[in-house]
């Protein structure tokens, strides 16, 4: 090679002097070659700008959505449980299985009828379901997990499951007013399950990963939400004593085919509720043929008269004011009294009582004339200061404050009867809160529906002597010459006030009852305030003693047994006498 | 000289990148077995919460009672048949 260096090496021929170059061609097929190249790169560029620049969300998005998931992290609703730790709501997995309704009718027959087998329903019913131009409808929800595991081993198309949460209670209609129950949707809707609703319910959180062809996560794209899961609850409730109350309330409402019964368990030291059932009650995991007489929660939410529970009450006005002691003596014979217009009665004429006895043999004429001597004032103070006609503060759903009206519409005759209960309308845990001044030396405590930690601050109403004078003779009337011989207990000192009231249908007296009884025990050293009533006994008995009065007893036994709380007495054999005082109502 | 640099660069960069790639695909591997265990850990959650409930329905006082008073002919305690002991009494 060398001097001429642009020289086609096969012909010889210099570049130059090539005879292809020789060819004159037109100018302007070059130009338009070159033209056409730099209208494509033109094109090209603009693409790229497009796509780089103007559209780039929605390819993005585009992208994303092919590999990116945002995943729901649910949280578990927290556990109820006892005082013990006994698990008394807790919720656990399950399913709902939903269905697109065209792509599910074409499977096979025989499957479909095994599906509805799984489901539980009729071959019809899961038609009509299917039957939908919808596409998504839920077949069932709250299935469990082996069945869902069936059902999908069917591998029938356009079934799909998603994860919920079902709530169960294992102790069923013990435990229902307390606990409550909760929606579908896993929100409370009754009793501490509503109340707590706040502090149960979890946060649900969430993630965003990116997944693979096989739906492995590969990794997380942006930090997660964590999930927290709801509080764990700690209720007051002892397991035990509950069951003993709810049964025993039972075995009474059946007894004297009472309508309703309620019945109310409180630690005197603590203020926490041990127990509180009601009758009629219901079983919370299968609500389908729930009704409102079951759902009603009687002792926080029913008032009534009280009757003979509320003259302690006006007694230890009058102990505390020291207007009496409890040796003064009142005439209450001829067992009938009249004030203005009005005529008040006592079941017998009792002759003339001491304070102590009045409340031993539940004398209205006693207990009025004790009210007479003090002004409506004073009595509108005690009956406030106890909590009858406040608005409750007990944390629990729907409970009511009851009424006592303003002390200066009272009449002589209204402060008369108020003062033994009538005219006046507490609810039964109002009544068993009032009685801790009397359980406790003379202050009142808070009520609890959750585990106390540290022991309540009380409030003073009345003396520490006047409450002691008051439990002496709240011990006299179990004893055999009181009114409620029947709650006494072997082995412990007990005490309590029974009370008979008519109820009030439209406004007016009807020959209807409500019996109660509130006691203390044991009288040594008051653990437990112990609070019965039930609603029109139509069995024969309607007084308090009587029809609630074994209730308090049988009660007070075992919770105090379970307790192991030493006996105060050593009388184990009971007497109760044929013919036990009659109160007056 | 310059030449030397840049194949000791090169042979630098290659390694990295081998590196980065061994590390994306140990991250993947430990991201699996983390997910692995947690779901591990909410399954056990469940079945301790499972348990909890059985041994709440399997305990509870209406059951109990039933099979002592049935089944194994037990009688509650009275006081009349309770001998009651005192620490320290004579």
């Amino acid at each position: 090679m060398g001097a001429t260096p642009r020289t086609a090496a096969a012909k010889g021929v210099p570049f130059v002097s090539s005879p292809v170059l020789a060819a004159k061609l037109p100018a302007w097929r070059s130009r338009l070659v070159l033209f056409l190249i730099f209208v494509a790169f033109v094109t090209l560029a603009g693409r790229a700008l497009w796509l780089q620049g103007m559209s780039t969300d929605f390819l993005q998005k585009q992208g994303a959505a092919r590999y990116a998931r945002t995943l729901e992290l649910p949280a578990i609703r927290g556990k109820i449980t006892d005082r013990n730790g006994q698990v008394l709501a807790s919720s656990l997995p399950v399913k709902a299985v939903w269905a697109i309704p065209d792509d599910v009718q074409e499977a096979p027959k025989e499957k479909l009828a095994e599906l509805a087998k799984l489901l539980n329903m009729s071959r019809a019913e899961l038609n009509k379901k299917l039957d939908s131009d919808r596409n998504f409808v839920y077949l069932k929800r709250q299935v469990e997990m082996d069945t869902v595991d069936k059902i999908l081993k069917l591998k029938i198309p356009g079934i799909e499951t998603r994860k919920e949460y079902k709530r169960f209670y294992p102790e069923g209609e013990v435990m229902a007013h307390v606990v409550g129950f909760t929606n579908i949707e896993d929100a409370g809707q009754e009793g501490m399950e509503l109340s707590a609703q706040k502090t149960l319910a979890g946060v649900t959180g969430s993630r965003r990963v990116i997944k693979d062809r096989l739906g492995h996560i590969v990794e997380d794209i942006e930090a997660v939400r964590e999930p927290h899961d709801g509080k764990d609850l700690t209720l007051s409730i002892d397991s035990k004593i509950q069951y003993i109350a709810y049964t025993q309330l039972k075995a009474a409402v059946e007894k004297n085919k009472a309508k309703a019964g309620g019945i109310i368990v409180v630690d005197a030291r603590t203020g926490e509720v041990l127990a509180l059932a009601n009758l009629p009650s219901y079983n919370p995991n299968d609500r389908s043929d729930l009704t409102g007489v079951q759902l009603r929660n009687r002792v926080l939410t029913d008032t009534f008269e009280p009757g003979s529970t509320l003259k302690p009450f006006t007694v230890a006005l009058a102990l505390d004011t020291k207007r009496v002691t409890p040796s003064t003596v009142f005439q209450t014979s001829p067992g009938q009294m009249t004030i203005g217009t009005a005529t008040i009665h006592d079941s017998h004429a009792h002759g003339p009582l001491t304070v102590a006895q009045i409340i031993e043999k539940s004398s209205n004429i006693g207990t009025a004339k004790i009210a007479l001597e003090m002004p409506a004032e004073e009595m509108w103070e005690m009956f406030t200061s106890v909590g009858f006609g406040q608005p409750p503060k007990f944390g629990f759903p729907g409970a009511v404050a009851g009424r006592v009206r303003p002390y200066k519409s009272w009449r002589p005759i209204e402060q008369a009867t108020m003062s033994y209960g009538h005219g006046i309308s507490v609810s039964l845990i109002q009544l068993a809160h009032a009685y801790t001044i009397f359980a406790r030396n003379g202050d009142l405590i808070p009520l609890s529906f959750q585990k106390v930690t540290d022991l309540p601050i009380g409030q003073r109403v009345i003396s520490q002597k006047t409450a002691q004078q008051m439990r002496a003779m709240l011990e006299s009337v179990v004893s055999p010459e009181g009114t409620a011989p029947q709650a006494q207990v072997p082995g412990y000192r007990v005490g309590g006030k029974t009370g008979t009231a008519y109820k009030i249908v439209g406004g007016k007296y009807v020959k209807k009852y409500v019996a109660s009884f509130i006691g203390i025990a044991p009288m040594s050293d008051p653990r437990l305030i112990v609070a019965v009533m039930l609603d029109e006994p139509n069995a024969g008995q309607h007084y308090g003693g009587v029809v609630a009065g074994p209730v308090f007893a049988n009660v007070v036994a075992s919770a105090l047994r379970s307790m192991d709380v030493a006996p105060d007495s050593s009388v184990t054999n009971i007497i109760i006498p044929k013919d036990a005082v009659e109160e007056s109502m | 000289m310059s030449g030397r640099i840049c194949a000791v660069l090169a042979a630098v960069l290659v390694l990295c990148a081998l590196a980065l790639v061994n590390s994306q695909y140990q991250h993947r591997q430990l991201f699996i077995e983390l997910e692995r265990a947690q779901s591990q850990a909410r399954q056990l959650d469940i079945d301790w919460a499972q348990l909890q409930l059985d041994q709440s329905t399997l305990g509870k006082h209406g059951r109990i009672e039933t099979i002592a008073r049935r089944d194994l002919h037990m009688v509650p305690v009275t006081p009349e048949r309770t001998q009651y002991l005192t620490m320290g009494a004579k």
